[in-house]
C-alpha cells in the first residue's frame, strides 16, 4: 500500500524515484548547490507577483506588506499579508498556498484497490441495488479547502517544494478513503474487502448481540461476513482523514528526502495546514507557526508549537535510547545551567526524559558534554543548531562542524486537531488565523483577538478584501515601523524581525454549494516577520464601497485625524449572504 | 535585464488623484478609467535610458486614503524619488459637495493637503530624496480648480520640481517619471547620493557593480563611462 501511494504520487509530480536515496552524503547540504532547483524561488503562487514585483517584495529597508491584488481571490474570501524579515535572509523564506482539492476515487481499472474489487463484486450480487447507486455517486469527487504556511529555515528550497507539493499528497492520501468518508452513515470498515456492515453505527448493540449469536443482518448473502467474537474498535471517519493528513507529512518529507540527490533543495521548513472536508476544519501543524479561531470574540487555539522545550521529553527519550546519535558530544541530560568541571562530584538539579520535575544528581563526566537542549523560549535549541522540532526537510542539517545530524530528532509527524463547522454559528467576525511565527513572536493571542475584534467590525462586510485588510493590520501591527533603534511596535516593543505570513478566511456563505445554516469562519493569513501596531489611535477603515458596487454612502477622508462619517452602516448579522472568514496568519523565520 | 541603475520611486497623494493610473500609464502606456482603490501598496516597474544609461525604476504606488497612512508612512525610507500628486480638479470631493452641499470645505481639498504630504515625506525619508510635484487630470481644463500658477508656485517655495501631467491622454507622464530620474542621477553626478547605501534608494547594477566599487562614494563625474554595456 504504502508502495503504491509512493509511486503514484510520484508518476503524479513527475518526480523521479531516486534509486540511491539511501546514500549518504557526506558533503552536507551546501553540496546540491550544483544541482537545478526543484522550483524557482518566487512569493505564493496566488499572490500573482511578477519577477519585478517579487524583487520589490525583498525590500528590507522598507519591509512592503504585500497583501492579496484587487483582483484577486481565494475561496472563502481568505485573507493574506506577508511582509519579509528585517534582513536576516535575502528572501521572504515563508510560504504560502490556498488551493481547492477535488478529491476523486481514482479511476481507471488498474487502481485494483480492493475498496474497488469488493463494491464491484458486490453491486453484481442480486441485493445490491443500494450499492450501484452508490457506485454511480463515486463518479462525483468530494471538494475540500486547502490553505498552508510554511516558515523555511536555512534556505527557502524546502518551503518552496512543500508549498507546491504538499497538497498533492493531500489529495493522494484521500483518495483512498473518499468513498468511505462520504458515507458517512457507516462507520469505516475495519477490514476493506469484507462485507461492510450495513446498520448504521446508531443501532450497534443490536448488530454485535446478532453478531454473537452467529447470524448476521443481510440474510441470503453470501458473503456473510465471518462471525467475530472479538470486540473490535469503532475508528470515527475524522480519523481517517487525521490520519491522511499525517500520511501525507510524511510522504512529503520522504519526497524531499529523495529528490535532494537530483535538485537542490535547501533547508527546511515548518507546515501549517488546514483542511476543510465534509463539514469540519482539519488543522495539522508540525513546528512552530499557529492557528487560532477567533468566535464571537473568544480564542479558540488549533495547534500547538512544536520547539525543544516543549518536546524536551521526546528528544531526551530518543537520545536515551540511541545514544549513538550524539556523537559523544551532547548530554541527553538538562541542567538549569551549564556544568562546570570543577563541579564534579558535586550534586546538581537535573532532568531527564521521564521528568517534568527536577532532582539531585551527582556531576559525572559525562554530564559535561554540551547539553541537547539548551537555551530558553525562542532561543532553546537542540544540539546548539535548531529551535523548531518539527517539520519538512532538513535531512541534510549537521551540528556545525560535526557530523552529527540533526534529522533523527526532527519529526514531520504534524499534530491535527479537528473543529467541527456544523455545531457552532458564526458570524463574519469569526476568523480562523494562521501565522507563522513572526506574528506571534510579538503578538500574543489575546492582542490578535484585540486587534481583529476591532479592526473587522468597522470594515465594510461586503467588501471582497476586508480579510486582506485586517491581514495586512496585523502585519503592521507585528512589523512596527522602523525607528533609530531598530523595528518597533505599540509601548516601544521591539516588532518582528522575522519573516511573516497571515491568512484569514471570513465565515458565512454557501459552503460546498449547499447552503449552510451557520456561517463559517474565515481564513485570514499573515505572511510575513514583524509586525506593529500603532498604539492607541483607534482606526477606522473606512472603505468606499463603490467598489463592490453596493450602495453604501461613499466615504471621504476629510483631514488628518478623522474620517469621515460612518461608511458602512453595519448590517445586523443575520439579513447577509453567509460568508466565510477565515484568518490565516503565517510567519516565517 | 541589466540596468546601471536602480532607483527606487514612491507614488503618494490624495486619494483618487490618479496615481495608480499614473504608474500605469507609464509602464503599460494604458489609462485605465475605473480603477480599484489601493489599499496597500503596489509595483511597477520600466527601463528608461539616460545619458546613454539603461536605469530601472521601481516605482511603488502606494495607498492616499487617510486610514493607510501609517502603512504609507514606512514606505518612504528608501525611495530616491517620491511623485506627489494632487488633482487639478479635485473631481471626487466636487462631485460629493454638490451632493452634501459642502462645495467651500471640499473645494481645492487635494491641493490644499499637499503641505501634510510634503511634511510625512520629508520627515520619514531621506533628505537627499527629490520630490516632483505633479498636477494631474491636466485633460479636464474645463473643470480646474488649482491654476497651473499655483502649483508652480508652491513648488517654488518648497523647492520641488513641478509638472501638469494627464494620466488619460499621457500628457507630460514619461517627462515627469524621466525628469525626476534625471534629477536624481545628477545629484548621482555631484557625489550627492552614497550610491553604496541602498537606503538612499539607488542600487548599482550588477554589470557596473564591479567598476563602481573602485569609485565608491568618490566624485563619480566620469563612472562607469557609459562603455561596459
Amino acid at each position: 500500500m504504502l508502495t503504491r501511494v509512493k509511486s503514484a504520487v510520484a508518476n503524479f509530480m513527475g518526480g523521479i524515484m531516486a534509486g540511491s536515496s539511501g546514500s549518504e552524503h557526506g558533503s552536507g547540504g551546501c553540496g546540491g548547490s550544483d544541482l537545478p532547483l526543484r522550483f524557482p524561488y518566487g512569493r505564493p503562487e496566488f499572490l500573482g507577483l511578477s519577477q519585478d514585483e517579487v524583487e520589490c517584495s525583498a525590500d528590507h529597508i522598507a519591509r512592503p506588506i504585500l497583501i492579496l491584488k484587487e483582483t484577486r481571490r481565494l475561496p472563502w474570501a481568505t485573507g493574506y499579508a506577508e511582509v519579509i524579515n528585517a534582513g536576516k535572509s535575502t528572501h521572504n523564506e515563508d510560504q504560502a498556498s490556498c488551493e481547492v482539492l477535488t478529491v476523486k476515487k481514482k479511476a481507471g481499472a488498474i487502481t485494483s484497490t480492493p475498496n474497488r474489487n469488493s463494491a464491484k463484486r458486490r453491486s453484481s450480487l442480486p441485493n445490491g441495488e443500494g450499492l450501484q447507486l452508490k457506485e454511480n455517486s463515486e463518479s462525483e469527487g468530494v471538494s475540500c479547502h486547502y490553505w498552508s504556511l510554511f516558515d523555511g529555515h536555512a534556505g527557502s528550497g524546502a518551503a518552496v517544494v512543500a508549498s507546491r507539493l504538499l497538497q498533492h499528497h493531500i489529495t493522494e492520501q484521500l483518495q483512498d478513503i473518499v468513498e468511505i468518508l462520504k458515507n458517512s452513515a457507516v462507520l469505516p470498515p475495519a477490514c476493506l474487502g469484507e462485507e461492510p456492515d450495513h446498520t448504521p453505527s446508531s443501532s450497534r448493540t443490536l448488530t454485535r448481540a446478532a453478531s454473537l449469536r452467529g447470524g448476521v443482518g443481510a440474510p441470503g448473502s453470501p458473503s456473510t461476513p465471518p462471525t467475530r467474537f472479538f470486540t473490535e474498535k469503532k475508528i470515527p471517519h475524522e480519523c481517517l482523514v487525521i490520519g491522511a493528513l499525517e500520511s501525507a507529512f510524511k510522504e512529503m518529507d520522504l519526497q524531499i528526502e529523495r529528490e535532494r540527490s537530483l535538485y537542490n533543495i535547501s533547508g527546511g521548513c515548518t507546515a501549517l495546514t488546514v483542511v476543510c472536508l465534509l463539514g469540519k476544519l482539519y488543522v495539522a501543524n508540525a513546528g512552530d507557526s499557529r492557528a487560532i479561531i477567533i468566535r464571537n470574540g473568544e480564542i479558540i487555539p488549533m495547534s500547538s508549537e512544536f520547539t525543544p522545550e516543549t518536546e524536551r521529553q521526546r528528544l531526551q527519550y530518543l537520545a536515551f535510547m540511541q545514544p549513538h546519535l550524539l556523537g559523544n558530544e551532547f548530554t541527553h541530560l538538562e541542567f538549569p545551567r551549564r556544568v562546570q568541571r570543577k563541579e564534579l562530584g558535586k550534586k546538581m538539579l537535573y532532568r531527564d526524559f521521564n521528568m517534568t520535575g527536577w532532582a539531585y544528581k551527582t556531576i559525572e563526566d559525562d554530564d559535561l558534554k554540551f547539553p541537547l537542549i539548551y537555551g530558553e523560549g525562542k532561543k532553546a535549541r537542540v544540539m546548539a543548531t535548531i529551535g523548531v522540532t518539527r517539520g519538512l526537510g532538513d535531512h541534510d542539517l549537521k551540528v556545525h562542524d560535526s557530523n552529527i545530524y540533526i534529522k533523527p530528532f526532527l519529526s514531520s509527524a504534524p499534530e491535527v486537531r479537528v473543529y467541527d463547522l456544523s455545531k457552532y454559528e458564526h458570524g463574519a467576525d469569526d476568523v480562523l488565523i494562521l501565522a507563522t511565527d513572526g506574528l506571534w513572536d510579538v503578538l500574543s493571542n489575546e492582542e490578535v483577538a484585540e486587534a481583529i475584534t476591532q479592526f473587522l467590525p468597522n470594515c465594510d462586510p461586503d467588501d471582497p478584501h476586508r480579510y486582506t485588510l485586517a491581514a495586512q493590520d496585523l502585519v503592521m501591527r507585528a512589523r512596527g515601523v522602523l525607528k533609530d533603534r531598530g523595528w518597533r511596535i505599540s509601548n516601544d516593543r521591539l516588532g518582528s524581525g522575522d519573516d511573516i505570513s497571515l491568512g484569514q478566511p471570513l465565515s458565512g456563505g454557501h459552503w460546498q454549494k449547499t447552503p449552510q445554516p451557520t456561517q463559517l469562519p474565515t481564513f485570514l493569513r499573515v505572511n510575513s516577520a514583524a509586525l506593529e501596531c500603532w498604539g492607541s489611535r483607534l482606526r477606522r477603515w473606512t472603505r468606499p464601497s463603490s467598489r463592490s458596487g453596493s450602495s453604501h454612502p461613499r466615504v471621504l477622508p476629510v483631514s488628518t485625524n478623522q474620517l469621515a462619517l460612518g461608511a458602512f452602516l453595519g448590517r445586523s448579522n443575520g439579513n447577509t449572504k453567509f460568508c466565510r472568514t477565515y484568518l490565516y496568519v503565517v510567519l516565517l523565520s | 535585464m541589466a540596468y546601471a541603475y536602480l532607483f527606487k520611486y514612491i507614488i503618494i497623494g490624495d486619494t483618487g488623484v490618479g496615481k495608480s493610473c499614473l504608474l500605469l500609464q507609464f509602464t503599460d502606456k494604458r489609462f485605465q478609467p475605473v480603477h480599484d482603490l489601493t489599499i496597500g501598496v503596489e509595483f511597477g516597474a520600466r527601463m528608461i535610458t539616460i545619458d546613454g544609461k539603461q536605469i530601472k525604476l521601481q516605482i511603488w504606488d502606494t495607498a492616499g486614503q487617510e486610514s493607510f497612512r501609517s502603512i504609507t508612512r514606512s514606505y518612504y525610507r528608501g525611495a530616491a524619488g517620491a511623485l506627489l500628486v494632487y488633482d487639478i480638479t479635485s473631481t471626487r470631493e466636487n462631485t460629493l459637495k454638490i451632493v452634501i452641499g459642502l462645495s467651500l470645505m471640499f473645494r481645492r481639498d487635494t491641493f490644499n493637503h499637499l503641505t501634510t504630504w510634503l511634511e510625512d515625506a520629508r520627515q520619514h525619508s531621506n533628505s537627499n530624496m527629490v520630490i516632483m510635484l505633479i498636477g494631474n487630470k491636466s485633460d479636464l481644463e474645463s473643470r480646474r480648480e488649482v491654476k497651473k500658477e499655483e502649483g508652480e508656485a508652491f513648488a517654488r517655495e518648497h523647492g520641488l520640481i513641478f509638472m501638469e501631467t494627464s494620466a488619460k491622454t499621457a500628457s507630460n507622464v514619461e517627462e515627469a517619471f524621466i525628469n525626476t530620474a534625471k534629477e536624481i542621477y545628477e545629484k548621482i553626478q555631484e557625489g550627492v547620493f552614497d550610491i553604496n547605501n541602498e537606503a538612499n534608494g539607488i542600487k548599482i547594477g550588477p554589470q557596473h557593480a564591479a567598476t563602481n566599487a573602485t569609485h565608491a562614494g568618490s566624485q563619480g563625474g566620469q563612472q562607469a563611462g557609459g562603455g561596459c554595456c
